[in-house]
């Protein structure tokens, strides 16, 4: 009987493998900064890349990738033109921490969003955090990274301009 | 039941899959999917007291596929168990699919058949989650519409049944969602205001004797709740929750003859604060009395839960700081203890850049202050013993392009019996984080810790070097050493490699008895010493 249900799950996922294209931004609701519920599929607007980083409180690696963003951003910004999209995976009792946090740590040029019951993270099919991704103006995801080590956010800026 | 289950999946993984191939011009769907595979080879280790399980090993899995296609999606997870890793739920064994399902999402509407996650306002009622930390998976096994009108008022309904381990369980939850955004529907400009409630019925077959006592198999509890944001970056949510009938083993089954205290669980939740101008100002409080939430009344497994009742306060992420993290108090009959109240205050705060304390590259500063007591009488908001207190203040600069620093003091005061007494211990812990880069990609990063206390095991220290390679390589070690009394070195060694969605571990050490604990909610482990390697990959 296992044998069967491997079988006819790896049969499934050979058909739809066949028939796929590159993976998207899925549309699932998420909360905006001031509370409002919208879907992810609104943060592709068609003309500009963004980096969309996955996050949360008790994640240090997490905070230290968004710093550096932070950090870097303002000159980022005059090599070429993009947005950041900062993903708190935080609980319910965790995202208005989430919100005192990305004040505290001056995050207020990134898109908060908040994905209190982890819908998009489960979408994307996050399982470790941090996990950034490079998506294009269409909402193609062009490059990912799990995990954060000092430096690798320069990659970002490379992939980010060979979009432009 | 099950090959129904099984057939339906099969029909809806290959439905879109035929209709995206027949429909031309149409652009096709894409799969997604990510698979984990953590591992740890045990063995003995006397000093720490780890004592490797029977089979000394231990291989928790997992891989899970999503198919969207325009408004459709479907997706199932499988889990193996080869067997589970030291101290998981125990019901967690072998290989089976354990959650699939199919959905369809437009603007305003949804649905969803199969297994879904979904929580009522802050999942003090309801929640159902996954948490691989924890190895905590509650997906509800059947139906879910979901409806959202213009913003104004959105609405939820649900029915199924709880996966308790591998299985789905035989408890049945019913439930209804709804919020109402009057700031909508009055078009306010820059205030948010909503209105929201829930009901939530769960019924499970009961004993006969809990019936001869006059107990019921349904139960129904609800929640209401106001939601306020204001474009100044004020906000209040505050929370009442009725939980339902509980019922508990009587601990006085011998002097009055009942074999249960039944009771019914109520929690009232406010959160105050202020997030603007580089303040953030977090203000909790919560009583809680009789909350816990079960999926089956007579499970004991740390997963069995039905709601989502977390510590709240500063969940510590270095190794000193975790030794004696807060457990939430739920209310417990053979601790004569009805429940807990207490809450927590955190002020982050961004010192700019060019201001005088901000210097040339800002300073941030994040202070948080809890303190929770039990209940002195049932029904009552009367504090009874300490539970638990910490202080915190953390301070974080950025010194020059290469060298960064993060001090951090934390004072913690913990009851040694989970209230029964008023009994406290109390440690203070020092750590400092610094980093330094000595290229772009080639950087170092030291943590120094400390911990002194009179009680338990005495003093601690701890330190930890990381080096790093970006973006691939990063390597660590690091020793947590007891001078006050064992003795003992808990030293660690571990190399991690990255490359795009692929993250590989491997790692050797000594890990100390205590708590591992995800957003609030801690499970119990016992020391092991071994070899861990993970990976993680998605697609």
């Amino acid at each position: 009987m296992k044998a069967i249900r491997t079988l006819m799950l790896a049969a499934a996922v050979f058909f739809l493998a066949a028939v796929t294209a590159a993976a998207q931004i899925p549309a699932v609701n998420v909360e905006n900064a001031k509370g409002e519920v919208i879907s992810t599929a609104s943060l592709v607007d068609g003309k500009t890349p963004m980096i969309i980083s996955f996050w949360s409180t008790t994640c240090k690696p997490c905070i230290r990738e968004l710093d550096a963003i932070n950090e870097l951003m303002p000159d980022w910004l005059e090599e070429a033109e993009f947005r950041v999209v900062a993903v708190s995976t935080d609980d319910a009792r965790f995202s208005t921490k989430a919100r005192s946090l990305v004040q505290g740590h001056g995050w207020t040029d990134f898109i908060d969003i908040y994905d209190k019951n982890q819908a998009f993270m489960r979408a994307m099919n996050v399982t470790l955090t941090p996990q950034v991704y490079v998506v294009d103006a269409d909402g193609k995801i062009v490059y990912s990274h799990t995990g954060y080590t000092p430096g690798s956010e320069l990659e970002l800026l490379e992939k980010i301009k060979e979009l432009q | 039941m099950t090959r129904t289950l099984y057939i339906t999946l099969i029909l809806a993984l290959a439905v879109p899959a035929a209709v995206s191939a027949q429909e031309e011009n149409s652009s096709k769907g894409y799969l997604s999917g990510s698979f984990e595979t953590n591992n740890i080879l045990y063995q003995n280790d006397s000093p720490t007291g780890a004592v490797a399980p029977e089979n000394r090993i231990g291989s928790n899995n997992y891989l899970k596929l999503d198919y969207y296609r325009g408004k459709f999606s479907a997706g199932a997870q499988l889990e193996g168990y080869f067997p589970v890793l030291q101290d998981y739920p125990i019901e967690l064994t072998k290989a089976k699919l354990t959650n699939y399902y199919v959905s369809w999402t437009d603007d305003a509407f949804s649905v969803t058949a199969g297994t879904f996650y979904d929580q009522f306002g802050s999942g003090l009622l309801f929640r159902a989650w996954e948490d691989r930390t924890l190895g905590m998976n509650n997906a509800v096994m059947g139906a879910r519409v979901t409806y959202n009108y213009k913003g104004i008022v959105s609405v939820k309904a649900l029915w199924g049944l709880p996966r308790m381990g591998m299985e789905f369980s035989d408890t049945q939850v019913r439930g209804g969602d709804i919020s109402f955004a009057i700031s909508e529907l009055a078009k306010w400009d820059g205030t948010y205001l909503a209105l929201e409630g829930s009901v939530l019925n769960r019924f499970e077959d009961i004993p006969v004797d809990l019936e001869d006592e006059g107990g019921k198999p349904g139960s129904t509890g609800y929640s209401g709740r106001i939601n306020f944001e204001h474009g100044s970056g004020f906000f209040l949510k505050a929370e009442y929750v009725d939980g339902g009938q509980k019922y508990y083993s009587n601990p006085d089954f011998a002097s009055d003859g009942k074999m249960y205290l039944q009771k019914r669980g109520n929690a009232q939740l406010v959160e105050l604060g202020y997030n603007n101008h580089g303040l953030g100002v977090n203000f909790t409080a919560r009583r809680l009395e009789w909350m816990t939430s079960k999926i089956m009344n007579n499970s004991v497994s740390t997963a069995n839960l039905l709601n989502y009742v977390p510590a709240v306060c500063t969940q510590y992420t270095y190794l000193l700081t975790n030794f004696h993290p807060y457990t939430v108090q739920l209310g417990e009959p053979a601790y004569r203890n009805s429940g807990e109240m207490g809450g927590q205050l955190d002020v982050y705060y961004n010192f700019r850049r060019g201001t005088a304390l901000g210097g040339k590259r800002g300073m941030k500063i994040h202070a948080n202050f809890s303190t929770y007591y039990t209940l002195a009488q049932e029904g009552t908001a009367k504090a009874g013993n300490l539970l638990y207190r910490d202080f915190s203040v953390d301070i974080e600069k950025q010194f020059s392009r290469k060298f960064k620093a993060l001090l951090l003091y934390s004072m913690q005061e913990q009851n040694t019996h989970y209230g029964v007494g008023k009994a406290t211990r109390l440690q203070n812990i020092v750590v400092a984080d610094m980093q330094y880069k000595f290229t772009p990609t080639f950087s170092t990063r030291l943590e120094l810790q400390y911990l002194a206390t009179h009680e338990d095991e005495k003093d601690w220290m701890a330190a930890l070097l990381e080096v790093n390679f970006a973006p691939y390589w990063s390597i660590y070690v690091s020793d947590m050493y007891n001078h006050g009394s064992s003795n003992v070195h808990y030293y660690a060694a571990g190399v991690s490699y990255a490359r795009s969605r692929t993250r590989v571990s491997l790692s050797y050490g000594r890990n100390k008895d205590g708590y591992v604990c995800s957003g609030g909610v801690c499970r119990v482990i016992s020391a092991y010493t071994g070899l861990n390697l993970q990976l993680t990959t998605s697609f």
